[in-house]
């Protein structure tokens, strides 16, 4: 991708710098989130810069008093980076209930880094029936009320205003994902998935000059693809990405190296985070959470019991992939639960795929490498 | 034409020289510190041996831990694929091997055909490889050689539950303050050395017959302790070390010729 690309690559690598220079640049908060479910057009209603807050390559020091090994890198790293001052340009914290673990680190959190601002988004567990629609709602108004208190009136207005922003937001992001799926050669899975992430770091209107401008540049190369990015994504082999949180840019450079891309995926920080519009029509706040119920589900929700297996496989037929790597965080219950029956459905298809143990941070390299550079020698039998 | 195949592993380096598909010439040396001399060693060592020049090679495929770092003109293929293709030259029915090394232990399911179907490997952790048997033959002051055949010995295995090194490393000092016999212990971690690789190995479809490969075949208690497990004879090459390598030189012989 061009210039105007490096901008979100640069917050994409640098989220804390971004921040804190928005923070310095603009007098306005920061709000952390951990969860592509956060309603983050209420947050930029009030004012605030919505922060997607993840584990990172931070070593564990403070956190390892709060937080034991069995829990995944996302929340010890996070933790760390919140205690040792890192995240020290955050205001406040909005936590969505999914996983144990993130439930109890809000806990820890609001305790141990004393934050002005801190909510918890209680989601219901099962996204099946009306009661558990109307509960997500009751908690969404709470949610707002405790905002407004911090940060001031949230109008609906100003709501309409930021849904039709992050609107835009996700219908960009998304004909990126088009144009990937038609043409995985016109840009590298890096960079693509950087860009879902920029957008979760960024003011979102800057971040939607970015992407727009970037979008022009691949249309004016499709067709030329063989020039299109610095990664020489030509020929490589499509794959289709699973799990939750993924941003080690590093491992995606030893795949792209190895020969295979990530055309499409249903990571928390890719697909899932900008799938589907909120309704700019009726009521705001019941729009914002019909979204969130219609959107592809984390496993840590509930709605039919082989939705997500029935879900990986269509948009993995969809997206044109060869095979599919799961890259779960170790101790992510959530996703190991579902992952052998999302294997078998997919075994029965034929569809080869390859589990990658994650690990934020402390990712042994070499061992991926080997993991990766195999699976693509399998995929090509070259042997 | 001549081909070869190295693999750099973490503790070895394995060299095999291949004319008209028949192996002239193996090497194998301690790796060290420095990967890069140790694979130009190794590649020179099986050179004199087959008494030729590294012009005559028409293609070499290097693989191991270290394949990124050799300064001589190879191709790179990882340890997994050219184990299963070494494997598969010499046992043309295997459908499961195992393989053992310093650092690495791996679990791989063939096809009818010798390709890779799936594989396991271990991760950041030493339980289940020859690190592993080192630390603890180290603990239990027996020659790493002698250890394996010593747990043959025992008729009442200790219980060695921990699957961490250093922990199963102090559980042993337990043992032996506890009274318990060199044979015993040794038989126990053995036991528990299989116990682990046949977890992990659970993890893939794992079929008869059954090839062992790297460095720990050598020992006879992994070996026994692993028919335990898995209810079935596992089949040791004559050179386990070399499989990789042979693989490797097998791999760049069929891609000249499909060139």
């Amino acid at each position: 991708m061009g210039n105007e690309i490096s901008k979100t690559r640069e917050a994409a690598a640098n989220p804390t710098e971004y921040a804190r220079e928005w923070k310095k640049r603009t007098g306005r908060p920061v709000i952390g989130y951990f969860c592509s479910y956060a309603p983050v057009e209420m947050i930029h209603a009030a004012g605030a810069l919505p922060f997607r807050i993840t584990g990172g390559d931070r070593e564990i020091a403070r956190s390892g008093a709060h937080l034991q090994q069995y829990c995944c890198s996302l929340a010890r790293t996070a933790l760390e980076g919140g205690l040792s001052g890192e995240l020290d340009f955050l205001d406040g914290t909005i936590f969505t209930h999914t996983c144990d673990t993130m439930q109890r680190l809000s806990d820890i959190w609001r305790r141990e880094l004393g934050l002005p601002f801190h909510a918890d988004f209680i989601l219901p567990v099962r996204f099946s029936c009306e009661l558990a629609f109307k509960y997500m709602l009751e908690e969404l108004k709470d949610l707002r009320s405790k905002l407004e208190l911090f940060l001031g009136e949230v109008s609906n207005e100003n709501l309409r205003g930021s849904i039709e922003i992050y609107n835009k937001n996700r219908k960009l992001l998304s004909e990126l994902y088009d144009m990937r799926v038609a043409s995985p050669a016109l840009v590298s899975c890096r960079d693509s998935l950087m860009c879902v992430y920029s957008s979760m770091i960024m003011d979102v209107d800057e971040n939607n000059a970015f992407l727009g401008k970037a979008l022009e540049d691949l249309r004016s190369k499709e067709g030329n693809e063989s020039c299109a990015d610095d990664y020489g994504n030509v020929g490589k082999i499509p794959l289709f990405g699973s799990g939750s949180v993924m941003n080690d840019w590093e491992v995606l450079r030893i795949l792209e190296e190895a020969g295979g891309t990530i055309v499409d995926d249903d990571f928390c920080t890719g697909r899932r985070y900008f799938e589907g519009c909120v309704s700019p029509e009726g009521e705001p706040m019941l729009s914002i959470v019909k979204r969130i119920w219609e959107r592809d589900i984390c496993p840590c929700k509930h709605r039919l019991l082989d939705e997500r297996a029935k879900r990986l496989v269509l948009q993995m037929e969809r997206s044109r992939a060869n095979g599919v790597l799961f890259f779960l965080l170790k101790f992510c219950d959530p996703h190991f639960f579902d992952f052998p029956y999302v294997v078998r459905a997919l075994e029965n298809r034929g569809v080869p795929s390859l589990l990658l143990e994650m690990e934020q941070g402390s990712v042994s390299i070499e061992n991926i490498r080997t993991r990766i550079e195999a699976f693509m020698e399998t995929m090509r039998e070259c042997h | 034409m001549i081909f070869a195949g190295v693999d750099i592993g973490s503790l070895t380096a394995k060299a095999v020289i291949l004319s008209e598909s028949r192996v002239i010439a193996e090497s194998i040396l301690s790796t060290g510190h420095n990967s890069r001399l140790a694979s130009r060693k190794a590649l020179d060592e099986a050179l004199d041996l087959a008494g030729i020049r590294e012009e005559q090679i028409e293609r070499i495929v290097a693989t191991g831990y270290g394949r990124l770092s050799v300064d001589f003109p190879a191709e790179k293929v990882t340890e997994i694929t050219c184990h299963a293709k070494g494997v598969h030259s010499l046992f043309p029915d295997v459908k499961t091997m195992i393989d053992m090394g310093g650092q690495d232990s791996k679990a791989i399911a063939l096809g009818d055909d010798g390709r890779v179907i799936d594989f396991v490997m271990n991760e950041k952790c030493a339980a289940g490889t020859g690190r592993f048997l080192e630390v603890m033959a180290r603990a239990l002051e027996v020659a790493l050689t002698e250890f394996g055949s010593l747990s043959l010995e025992s008729k009442n295995p200790a219980r060695i539950s921990s699957v961490c090194t250093v922990f199963a490393e102090s559980e042993v000092v337990s043992r032996i303050a506890e009274g318990a016999s060199k044979v015993d212990i040794a038989a126990g971690i053995h036991s528990a050395v299989a116990s682990r690789i046949y977890a992990m190995a659970m993890r893939i479809p794992v079929r008869e017959p059954i090839v062992m490969t790297g460095g720990v075949a050598f020992n006879m208690g992994v070996q026994r302790a692993l028919e335990e497990r898995f209810g079935t004879e596992i089949i040791i090459p004559e050179k386990p070390q070399h499989t990789g390598a042979l693989g490797a030189a097998l791999i760049a012989e069929s891609r000249a010729k499909s060139a």
